[in-house]
């Protein structure tokens, strides 16, 4: 905006630096005022000689105080109207031969506006109906040289007006355009075409602000938004379309949109400092209602004319103070947005009661002409605000991610870490179970053997052999052990060879021979380290018992498959023996083969005995599946 | 068998010993002493004596032990596979478990000696690997079949690129020696296994022996195309 009103400065010096001596500054006239009967055209010649010679001496600028209440009350009968007679004098302008250039900063009227130059009209303005933009539109009239060379000597002016409205005039100057009309770009740039372009910019954004409310019917601010953009793109609608506010509808709407747009800045703020201010809220849209239907043009309650319409302002302007001062003292504390917003509506009722005043001639018609400016405040104000939160809002995304990067990091440390402990939970297990199994081995097995080998070496009741033999069984018990612990990757084969493997020395000067007459197994996928110790030490035993009790001389050892399971099979051609009788006696054997009756349980194994006089063939089944793992 | 031995007759087999177990190195010199084929031409008893020996003139058949007073048999075995590239190594081991087995196959050995074996068993064993043979058990024998199987996708570019010009012992496993693995996991012995295969049961041995090799020049390849990628060794 700061950009946009360099612009027009840089108009404005342009020309202004290009001044020559040829300028008039008129600030002396001569004044009258003439009663009609309505409004009409002027004709298009004038000598002022023929008017009457009630000439009263003047300065300019002209600002004729104005008796509202009164205006107000005779303007309800309508029909009457004055023409006031405004005289200059060009006679010390300095000689030029181009054309000229008469620019005033306003010219102030309800009716028309006609200018006479040595008696002819040179420019008309609004030429039916009440003229509603003289306020910030200059005045500006290039004057063609005569054709018959005669000097510029006089400049009328006619301003039609209602009988009781009131003319302001500005100070003029005539001169060359080309050093008038930088002058006269700036009025026009700044009080028209730059709030203009502030009120289309801000109706767009309005209009974006829509559509984000159609996909986020809960946050209100938006439609407020676009409200607030739309009743002051109405409000302004007059000072920028060409076209006359002849209708009475527009009128209204424009009339109106002002107290609109004070009750949206209302609610606005009601939002943002979330204080709901119920006699505040009332009082606003009671006002606003009663205005517009007090104001409707077929009701005619109201007459909306300029000379009522000062009057109505004055309401909005009191309205809009209160809704600055309620809304400021409420929003304090609580919302820097809410502060901000009540500081743009004061600043604004300020603008707009700079425009009253100027409207009413409270103050010189040379002034500046603010209230087109209202809506550029309004759009500031609450382009920072959208500013604000869309700059929050991507910091908060941003944050959110951040924060959620975080928390994924912190999750998959917690994870690792518990995944960690379950880890070294299952290994503390793992160890307990293996440990377990290898005292209890060691507890049947090498540890009993171990201590009967060492009272035999002590009490000396066995011969050295007999040591040997029980110290290399005690041996073999271990190596076993140590190849249980080796990965046999569910083969019942390999675990079976590691065991031939192991007992091959042994057997060896022992005279009897061993058939391997193995078979292709499936997988035993439940074929841990446990169970494979359990089936080495059956086997292990079944061939231990046929070597020690059955003097064979051959042994069998063959695998087959059978319906959901696998079969070991391991047959002798010795003596046999009774295997219920065994099973029944707690000797040595008869334990030895309890053993592996119960470790074929624990591994949801089966091993059965047939034994003959020629020879006992010993089965040990095993599931090819099993379900649940053995404690 | 019987023709073998006259050869080893007229040249016998020289071993020596490093063992730092006074009694079954007692044992094993006494072994070595007793059979006629071999002769006993050096002991040592520690890491750096049986790094010493390896200065001397080279023997037939090494046997060493892993766990030396100052420092691992593994490094023995490692320069003697250098020193003396002509003799077969041996490592005796308490368990002839898969750890410790193939840890030195891979630093050079050809076989494994069990502390518990019988004298027999001992003066058999050494014959087979002086001539040549090398031992295996089941589950050691899984353990090569799995190094091949990686190998073979894990390690083929470094085989190729690096370990091709040393020779063809970087091929991986013929159809035969696989098979032959596949019978000793299922349990089978190398006598059974010549009979299957109509093979004499010493070139049964012969063909783990040349396994061994491979398996070593497979780690070392392995080992090779590690320090690459780690950029140890310079391409």
């Amino acid at each position: 905006m700061a950009l946009l009103a360099a612009v027009g400065a840089l108009f404005g010096g342009a020309g202004g630096e290009r001044q020559p001596e040829a300028l008039l500054h008129m600030t002396q006239a001569d004044w009258q005022v003439e009663d009609a009967s309505g409004f009409s055209a002027p004709p298009l010649t004038q000598d002022s000689t023929a008017l009457p010679d009630t000439w009263e001496h003047v300065e300019l600028p002209l600002a004729l105080p104005i008796a509202l209440l009164r205006q107000a009350k005779d303007g309800a009968a309508a029909g009457a109207t004055r023409v006031t007679w405004i005289k200059l004098s060009a006679r010390d302008l300095p000689p030029t031969s181009g054309p000229l250039a008469l620019y005033g900063v306003r010219v102030k009227t309800d009716g028309t506006i006609a200018v006479y130059a040595n008696g002819h009209l040179v420019h008309r303005a609004q030429q039916q109906g009440p003229l509603w933009n003289s306020t910030r539109t200059p005045l500006w009239v290039v004057l063609e040289n005569n054709a018959d060379g005669t000097p510029l000597n006089e400049i009328l002016l006619r301003l039609e007006h209602t009988q009781s409205a009131q003319v302001a005039l500005s100070s003029l100057w005539l001169g060359p355009p080309e050093a008038l009309r930088g002058s006269y770009r700036l009025r026009e740039w700044l009080q028209q075409e730059l709030p203009a372009m502030l009120s289309a910019a801000f109706m767009a954004v309005g209009v974006f602000a829509l559509f984000v409310w159609f996909k986020r019917q809960h946050e209100m601010g938006y439609l407020l938004f676009f409200n607030l953009a739309a009743t002051s793109f109405l409000r302004g609608l007059h000072f920028y379309v060409g076209l006359p506010v002849a209708n009475d509808w527009f009128a209204w709407l424009t009339v109106n949109a002002l107290f609109w747009l004070v009750m949206v800045v209302h609610f606005f703020l009601r939002q943002l400092h979330g204080r709901p201010l119920k006699w505040l809220t009332y009082g606003v849209v009671g006002i606003t209602t009663t205005i517009a239907v007090l104001t409707m043009p077929n009701l005619a309650i109201l007459r909306n004319t300029p000379q009522v319409t000062p009057l109505i302002y004055s309401v909005a302007a009191l309205m809009g103070a209160a809704v600055c001062l309620v809304g400021g003292v409420s929003a304090w504390r609580r919302s820097n947005e809410g502060r901000l917003v009540a500081a743009g509506i004061g600043v604004c009722t300020l603008l707009g009661v700079t425009d009253w005043l100027l409207q009413n001639n409270f103050i010189s018609p040379e002034a500046w002409y603010l209230g087109a400016y209202t809506n550029a405040v309004a759009f500031s104000v609450f382009g920072a605000l959208m500013y604000r939160r869309y700059v929050d809002a991507i910091a908060e995304v941003e944050d959110l991610n951040a924060s959620l990067a975080q928390r994924l990091q912190t999750r998959e440390a917690e994870l690792e870490d518990s995944h960690r402990r379950l880890r070294e939970v299952e290994r503390r297990q793992t160890i307990s179970d293996e440990r377990q199994r290898l005292m209890q081995d060691m507890h049947d097995g090498l540890g009993s053997s171990l201590i009967s080998a060492i009272r035999s070496v002590e009490v000396g009741g066995m011969s050295d052999t007999k040591v040997s033999q029980i110290l290399k069984s005690c041996l073999d018990d271990l190596k076993l052990t140590l190849d249980s612990l080796e990965p046999v990757e569910a083969d019942l084969l390999l675990l079976l060879a590691t065991l031939r493997y192991r007992l091959e020395p042994r057997l060896e000067g022992t005279g009897v021979s061993l058939q391997w007459e193995v078979q292709e197994l499936p997988d035993l996928p439940w074929l841990d380290p446990s169970s494979a110790l359990h089936i080495l030490r059956i086997v292990q035993e079944s061939i231990a018992n046929i070597l020690r009790h059955t003097r064979a001389t051959e042994i069998r050892v063959g695998t087959a498959l059978s319906a959901s399971g696998v079969q070991v099979t391991i047959e002798d051609n010795g003596h046999g023996f009774d295997v219920d009788k065994a099973l029944g006696n707690a000797s040595a054997s008869g334990r030895g083969l309890q053993n592996q009756r119960r470790r074929a349980q624990a591994i949801k194994g089966t091993v059965t005995w047939e034994s003959r006089a020629t020879g006992t063939r010993f089965v040990l089944w095993l599931p090819l599946e099993r379900a649940v793992q053995p404690a | 068998m019987q023709r073998a031995r006259t050869e080893q007759d007229l040249h016998p087999i020289h071993v020596v010993i490093v063992e730092d177990d006074p009694c079954f190195s007692d044992a094993l010199s006494k072994v070595v002493r007793e059979a006629p084929d071999m002769r006993l031409a050096g002991m040592a008893s520690t890491r750096a004596d049986g790094l010493a020996m390896l200065q001397g003139p080279p023997a037939d058949v090494l046997l060493v032990d892993l766990g030396l007073p100052d420092g691992s048999g593994i490094d023995i075995i490692r320069a003697a596979a250098q020193q003396w590239p002509s003799c077969s190594i041996m490592v005796s081991t308490n368990f002839g478990d898969e750890m410790h087995v193939m840890q030195s196959i891979e630093a050079g050995a050809a076989g494994y000696l069990l502390k518990d074996s019988s004298p027999a068993k001992t003066v058999d064993e050494i014959r087979s690997l002086a001539s040549g043979g090398s031992p295996i058990s089941p589950l050691i024998a899984r353990q090569v079949l799995e190094r091949f199987r990686q190998g073979v996708s894990g390690s083929s570019t470094a085989t190729s690129a690096q370990a091709a010009p040393a020779g063809s012992e970087s091929t991986p496993l013929s159809a035969r020696e696989k098979e032959v693995l596949d019978l000793i996991t299922k349990g089978f012995t190398a006598h059974e296994i010549a009979k299957l295969m109509q093979l004499s049961h010493f070139t049964v041995r012969t063909f783990v022996r040349r396994i061994y090799t491979k398996l070593k020049v497979t780690s070392k390849a392995e080992a090779i195309y590690e320090a690459r990628t780690q950029g140890i060794l310079a391409d």
